[in-house]
């Protein structure tokens, strides 16, 4: 984690109950930096790019990203995010969505996602793989974004 | 065929047949005709005979005449003799003549009044040779020749000339009838000509007017097969994109049922995590403040909840069986085939290796025999051949040893490959239901969510193929697979 400031956890999820049970399960593995649920993509990009407290223009940040949103797809949101000119190109992209299909995790990954996690419904399996995602999340480094002035 | 072709078609026939029996009568009239003209022109040349016979008869008269005329004059032997033969010629003559009008009464009475005159006329001519012989030397005798001997040879030729006049007038009426006959064999001669122009023309007319049809209804045929290709590639196209949308909606559907099911089971598990100190407090207060524990809130704690909380978590595990089974086939739907050459026998004998094993355990054979061999796609056929031989395991009969049997045959263009078990078999009711989804048969006393023969069938499909079960209950089943033998790339 950074010294600086804290990472705040972006959550972008459609789906409430989802949101509640990933938070749970994340504060249960010992995280207690800032989560931020956006349930609608387009919201979701006005915080990201353009939020004054958003990560363009204020601290680090990693993003929960799930994948079928009512509004936008997830891909179009990470596509953007991972764009050569983008300034949150190097903030870290957790995909994790209920699909799992071969083409899709493909498809992720050239677009730059670092991680791409699968929702299992078995939820013994989904508490721990996002208790595992905690560990993992209070271990990793996130760069500092550029600020632009 | 329309009522009124087939109408037209047997007057054709009819009309034909007509005209052949017009033309075989036409025919054996004229052989009827010629044969009459025939019988006329004998009859022609029997006249002309009599004619003949009584000419001769007149000539040998005139002759006996002058042999006896002869004698009267020189007395020689000679003439003598010559009257008698000529006399033994008339004779002969009458006779011959009186043969040739035995058809004829009137000439035979003429002949025989002919006949009566020549008698009497060579009785007196005998007499006076008689006569001139015994006078032979006197000159006085009497040389003349008697009145009545001349009227005997006058009546004679008039009896001769009648029967001749008789003849000819026969003769001229018989050349009429011949006449006629010759006539009226042209007439039938040319009746014939007509019949056969008219037989060859409505032939010819019926003939052409059926090839006429042949072509038009070939062309017809011809449009029709046409526009049932292209009827065919049209509703082709169009099952193939009903077919895309039911995939593309069975895994829409299918994936997004599983959000929510993520939270059903998520709280459900909160839930059952909540209960616990919820117990633990009852047990306290149960310890602590008895009054405040009734048996109702105990039950609610201790029993309905936990309940409630089991039976949410096993329907929900079993809601995600079923959304995976669709999911599943939609993905197997969807996966790109690639056929290749393979070797059936060695396919069904890695299967049957794999379930070595449990065959050992219930105590249970697997026999192979030869399949020919199939250009498909590896996998898919492998889950088809896989999924029937494990059900076969699954449902043999407790208590038989059991026998299944994997063959393959070739039936006209088709690959025939046969799954036979000596198990518990399928009512007839549920052969066709238990290839749809979710849908099983007989007690439900095996795992499993109806998926299996679901997902054979949708395999066997894509693969061009068909599937179909035979079975008597408690006597075992066959699934009978019919496959191309070569899967046409898309």
């Amino acid at each position: 984690m950074s010294s600086h400031q804290p990472v705040t956890i972006i959550m972008i999820e459609d789906d409430e109950g989802h949101a509640r049970l990933i938070e749970k399960n994340i504060r249960r593995a010992g995280v207690n930096n800032p989560v931020l649920h956006f349930v609608e993509g387009t919201a979701a990009v006005e915080f990201l790019f353009n939020s004054p407290e958003g990560p363009t223009h204020n601290g680090p940040a990693l993003v929960l990203l799930d994948l079928n949103l009512p509004d936008m797809s997830g891909t179009d949101i990470l596509k953007r995010m991972k764009e050569e000119t983008s300034p949150l190109r190097r903030t870290p992209v957790v995909v994790l969505t209920t699909t799992d299909d071969k083409m899709e995790i493909e498809r992720c990954y050239d677009l730059g996602a670092n991680v791409y996690i699968t929702k299992p419904v078995e939820y013994e399996s989904f508490a721990q793989a996002i208790r595992q995602l905690g560990l993992f999340i209070s271990v990793i480094q996130v760069p500092e974004p550029e600020i632009e002035a | 065929m329309k009522n009124s072709e087939r109408r037209i078609s047997r007057f054709i026939l009819a009309a034909i047949v007509g005209g052949f029996l017009m033309l075989l009568a036409v025919g054996v009239s004229f052989l009827v005709v010629l044969r009459q003209t025939q019988v006329s022109a004998e009859w022609v040349a029997h006249t002309q005979e009599v004619a003949a016979s009584l000419a001769e008869l007149g000539a040998a008269i005139e002759r006996s005449e002058t042999a006896r005329r002869g004698y009267l004059l020189s007395a020689d032997e000679r003439f003598a003799n010559a009257f008698e033969q000529l006399a033994g010629e008339i004779e002969t003559r009458m006779d011959a003549v009186d043969a040739r009008i035995t058809d004829n009464s009137d000439q035979q009475k003429r002949l025989a009044e002919l006949r009566q005159l020549v008698a009497t006329h060579l009785a007196y001519a005998r007499d006076t040779l008689q006569n001139r012989r015994r006078a032979r030397d006197d000159a006085t005798a009497k040389m003349t020749f008697d009145r009545d001997d001349v009227d005997v040879i006058r009546r004679a030729r008039a009896a001769a000339a009648e029967m001749l006049k008789a003849e000819e007038a026969l003769l001229v009426e018989r050349r009429a009838r011949q006449f006629r006959n010759v006539q009226l064999s042209y007439v039938v001669l040319a009746l014939s000509g007509l019949v056969f122009v008219a037989l060859a023309a409505g032939t010819i007319w019926a003939t052409r007017r059926n090839v006429h049809a042949l072509a038009t209804a070939g062309a017809r045929l011809q449009l029709l097969n046409e526009d049932l290709e292209s009827a065919v590639a049209e509703r082709t196209t169009e099952l193939q994109r009903a077919n895309d949308e039911i995939q593309r909606f069975a895994y829409i559907v299918s994936h997004d049922l599983r959000s929510p099911l993520v939270n059903v089971m998520g709280f459900t598990s909160e839930l059952e995590v909540a209960t616990k100190p919820l117990t633990e407090l009852i047990e306290k207060a149960r310890e602590e403040a008895p009054d405040l524990v009734t048996e109702e809130v105990r039950l609610t704690i201790e029993e309905d909840l936990p309940e409630a909380i089991g039976f949410i978590r096993s329907s929900t595990q079993k809601m995600d069986r079923l959304i995976n089974a669709i999911l599943h086939l939609s993905r197997a739907g969807r996966r790109v085939l690639s056929p290749e050459k393979l070797d059936m026998n060695a396919l069904v004998a890695g299967i049957a290796d794999t379930l070595q094993h449990r065959l050992q355990e219930l105590d249970a054979e697997i026999r192979i025999e030869p399949i020919p061999t199939l250009v498909t796609d590896r996998l898919a056929i492998e889950q088809i051949i896989s999924n029937l031989v494990e059900n076969s395991v699954k449902y043999l009969k407790p208590g038989r040893p059991g026998l299944i049997k994997v063959r393959g045959r070739q039936h006209s263009g088709r690959i025939i490959i046969e799954v036979e078990d000596n198990g518990r078999g399928i009512d007839p009711r549920d052969h066709e239901r238990i290839f749809d989804l979710f849908r099983r048969s007989g007690s439900q006393d095996q795992p499993g969510e109806g998926i299996g023969l679901a997902h054979v069938r949708a395999l066997a499909y894509r693969l061009g193929g068909t599937i179909e079960c035979d079975s008597t209950l408690d006597e075992g089943a066959t699934f009978r697979l019919s496959m191309p033998p070569e899967l046409q790339k898309a």
